[in-house]
């Protein structure tokens, strides 16, 4: 198992420090957060290959972290001047038996523990060519042929194959419709899928067929040509079947479904038969599991069932990492294998309670994505209440919340404990808004009172003295008036009765009005704090 | 328990660890050390006859198991922010050199002359995890011609011999010819066949099992006979037994005149060996040196003798530790028949062949 990953330099990541949780781990972070970065980097040092072809030669200036490169060139021939940039990614394994061919003291934390690195550094030997290079006024882009690439175990030995201890797998979000019919990855795990004897029969038949076709059908076409061409050349023409390794077995055979090439069947299936190839790779070695994004391409049910395979997977041998933009997924592999990333800083749920997380597994459809994306987060009851707080912010503020990047979130069916316990799992800034249903402010807050924190999470309930309620506490602050003007209702109605039967009607209404109306305290607090 | 085996020249000692390695079961992970690069060919190649094996085996010289499991993943902890770079085989760094630049030369490559010191060091750095690491990754580890280790080479032995793996070593330190360092001051007292006075002290501090094994499957019981009368009784080895007893009418020891060393030639094809490219000058045959010669098993042998053998020979006078080593090699690469050159055959108390 990975026990820490440090990455630095290495794309956007300046410096980043991960312990991922043994089993699984669902990675999570906004767009460009680095998620499938983090995917490829461990790929990379597992395999040491990045799509199927060796680091060395898929070297690239822009795997270099940008704001790093930018800072040496400006800094360059001045006083402040940096050194040359340089990408390191350290995975740490635990200090278990099987990989003890891989322990050493040879990584940044000089820790004494199994592991692999990847360094790529400027090499010695062209530091005289750098410096000329460097002299020459070029433009701002690291000549990476100057650069070395180490891979190398935490024993200081080179790798120049992967590891046997480790096996990854990478399942990948991208489609297949290549002409060679199967990924690179898909490749890789088709042909450990199987054994060595077994391969060793498919690539005799292979040969034996080809052969086959040279000997008997192109034999006449052969004579044909050498009688034909005698005159042209002085030695007899023809044509063979291939034998060279291009045409090995690997190229000629791909997966079929239902008796449908892989290629050709649907993306859903492609990505379950990946996880699938990936499970039934021979059990008992620890393999590392890399998933992105498993929600593309699949339909609701598809991806029911393909989560429960991945949650199948994780287990004591193997480690799991998936990436996903989906709260289902979150919800179902469990909020507390979270893992967000946010810069080079990472969260972990892990200190949730267990409880917790069955509870959002259960409430699999919730959008538990946006409490730990948000920036800034309000918790509201509904809709109305939603509504309501953004006409109230935008009243005063002069735009909407979304505008300042805050996001409000009505509970649906979850609790304000379950959420804030999120929120304090993730240290994020929250204001809940509750309604008092009856029982005392103070009660309700002390129910959560461990969960907040003063000027980061806040719970504000609506005054009893005002009604339970949402609408009885805007018709006890509005003059009935005001409300029915605002609110487009007859003369004759009630508008607090009206309100409770019309819920989310009325407070669409007031957001598309051009009057406003004056709203209850716990509300204008709630816009004090999120401003 | 780990055990040693001190066993007579073809008496299969290289054989043994094959068996064992071919008899493992699935998942034991097995290390196979010897010194030379000759011996590693030749397990190799033995091994290479019963693949697949069940267990895990793996070949290794002394000096890369000492390079890569001993100094290369731990060497920080010694000496901080340095990298191992290669192995200087030949490099000295004077008998003044403390601390690294004992070590390591310039450009980060270990001195072969004190490379087992350094992987003592640094194993003594890393708080024992050197140790760990292998006892982790091995279960068994054996080492083949045992005998030519010597000076801190005895040290990481009897690391070894504290650690859970199950340690095998086979050797004869009757064939002491070849030493790891011959330079190492340390351990001075064990060198040659002296180490077995070593091995009888790591036996009497319960860290070995000692056996002695005194069947040879290779010299019939005429040479061996001789052969066991090089080394005096008080060495305590035993009398050797053959198990050959094939007669091929030209068979024990014998000596000739220089004069019938070119029918004798003609006729047995013997394998020529000599102490050193000094003796026997005045000899127009194609001699082989007999450290060079060790491992080798023969028909037959003719040997160029020095002065010290001549006199051993006729009077029985003892030659020393290094040239009884020697000559003891020498008999005993032969099958049938080994032959000593000699100006006055007849003196030498031997069968005398003339054609």
């Amino acid at each position: 198992m990975i026990d820490r990953i440090v990455i630095r330099g290495y794309r956007r990541f300046n410096n980043l420090y991960l312990s991922p949780n043994a089993g699984l781990n669902v990675i999570v972070g906004d767009n460009e957060s680095g998620k499938s970065t983090l995917l490829e980097a461990i790929a990379l040092v597992l395999t040491g290959k990045v799509n199927g072809r060796w680091a060395r030669e898929e070297l690239n200036p822009f795997w270099f972290n940008r704001a790093k490169v930018t800072e040496f060139f400006t800094k360059y021939g001045t006083l402040e001047q940096v050194p040359l940039p340089e990408i390191l990614i350290e995975l740490y394994l635990a200090d278990c038996d099987e990989f003890q061919r891989l322990r050493g003291v040879h990584n940044s934390q000089q820790a004494d523990c199994p592991g692999v690195l990847m360094r790529i550094a400027p090499d010695d030997e062209y530091a005289e060519e750098f410096e000329a290079y460097l002299q020459d006024a070029p433009p701002s882009v690291l000549p990476v042929e100057f650069y070395d690439v180490d891979w190398k175990d935490f024993g200081d030995r080179f790798l120049n194959q992967r590891p046997k201890e480790l096996t990854a797998s990478f399942i990948d979000s991208r489609t297949i419709r290549s002409t060679s019919g199967v990924d690179y990855h898909t490749r890789e795990m088709l042909s450990e899928h199987l054994d060595s004897k077994e391969r060793a029969r498919i690539s005799i038949a292979h040969r034996k067929s080809r052969q086959q076709i040279t000997d008997s059908t192109l034999t006449d076409i052969n004579e044909r040509l050498a009688a034909e061409h005698s005159s042209l050349h002085d030695r007899p023409i023809g044509l063979q079947m291939d034998q060279s390794s291009r045409a090995s077995w690997e190229v000629g055979i791909v997966p079929q479904v239902d008796d449908i090439p892989f290629a050709m069947a649907g993306q859903g299936q492609q990505a379950a038969i990946k996880v699938a190839l990936a499970m039934s790779r021979i059990r008992g070695t620890s393999t590392f599991i890399l998933i992105e994004e498993p929600e593309n391409h699949l339909s609701h049910t598809s991806l029911t069932r393909l989560i429960s395979r991945i949650k199948a997977l994780a287990g004591d041998d193997q480690q799991l990492f998936v990436t996903t933009h989906s709260s289902f997924v979150l919800n179902r592999l469990g909020v507390d294998k979270l893992l967000l990333l946010h810069g080079d800083r990472t969260t972990k749920l892990a200190d949730l309670g267990e409880d917790t997380a069955s509870y959002f597994r259960k409430l699999a459809g919730y959008d538990t994505l946006r409490l730990v994306l948000a920036n800034k987060l309000a918790l509201v009851e509904g809709p109305s209440d939603t509504i309501a707080l953004e006409r109230a912010y935008k009243d005063r503020v002069g735009k909407m919340p979304s505008e300042d990047g805050i996001d409000i979130v009505s509970m649906g069916g979850l609790t304000f404990k379950r959420a804030l316990e999120l929120c304090a799992c993730l240290d994020r800034q929250a204001v809940a808004l509750q309604d008092n249903d009856g029982r005392s402010p103070g009660d309700i807050r002390r129910a959560v009172g461990h969960l907040l924190v003063n000027g980061k999470r806040t719970m504000l309930v609506s005054d009893p003295a005002s009604g339970k309620t949402l609408e009885p506490q805007i018709c006890s602050v509005n003059d009935e008036q005001v409300l029915r003007r605002v609110l487009r209702i007859t003369d004759q109605a009630d508008p607090q009765t009206w309100m409770t039967n019309n819920k989310t009607e009325w407070a669409l209404r007031l957001l598309d009005a051009d009057e406003s109306i004056t709203f209850p305290d716990y509300i204008n607090e709630a816009v004090d704090l999120l401003r | 328990m780990n055990r040693l085996t001190l066993a007579v020249a073809g008496g299969r000692k290289t054989q043994s660890i094959v068996d064992r390695c071919r008899t493992a079961p699935r998942g034991q992970q097995i290390l196979v050390l010897t010194y030379t690069q000759n011996n590693q060919r030749e397990l190799v190649s033995r091994l290479a006859r019963h693949r697949p094996l069940e267990a895990g085996v793996e070949v290794q010289g002394w000096f890369s198991f000492l390079l890569g499991h001993w100094v290369r993943p731990y060497l920080p902890v010694r000496f901080p922010g340095r990298r191992l770079r290669g192995l200087n085989f030949d490099g000295d760094p004077g008998r003044f050199a403390t601390g690294e630049s004992r070590f390591l030369d310039s450009d980060g490559r270990a001195y072969k002359l004190h490379l087992a010191q350094l992987a003592l060091e640094t194993h003594q750095a890393s708080s024992s995890a050197v140790l760990d690491r292998l006892s982790r990754i091995y279960q068994e580890i054996h080492i083949d011609e045992v005998q030519d280790l010597n000076g801190y080479d005895l040290e990481i032995l009897a690391e070894l011999m504290t650690s859970p793996i199950e340690l095998n070593l086979v050797g004869d330190v009757r064939q002491a010819l070849i030493q790891t360092n011959i330079r190492d001051p340390k351990n001075k007292q064990y060198k040659g066949i002296s180490i077995k006075t070593w091995f009888e002290k790591q036996k009497s501090r319960g860290n070995l099992d000692f056996f002695h094994q005194t069947i040879t499957w290779r010299s019939n019981q005429l040479i061996a006979d001789f052969a066991d009368t090089i080394f005096d009784d008080s060495w305590g080895f035993g009398r050797t037994v053959s198990q050959n007893t094939d007669v091929t009418g030209h068979d024990g020891i014998f000596a000739i005149s220089p004069g019938h060393v070119d029918e004798y030639v003609a006729r047995y094809s013997p394998l020529c060996v000599r102490y050193n490219a000094n003796c026997c000058k005045s000899l127009d045959l194609p001699f082989m040196n007999i450290a060079i010669a060790k491992g080798l098993s023969v028909p037959r042998v003719l040997i160029g003798p020095t002065a010290g053998m001549i006199d051993f020979l006729r009077k029985g006078k003892p030659i020393g530790e290094t040239p009884s080593c020697s000559l003891y090699v020498a008999v005993t690469r032969a099958r049938f028949s080994v032959a000593f050159v000699a100006e006055n055959p007849a003196r030498l108390g031997l069968t005398v062949w003339s054609p």
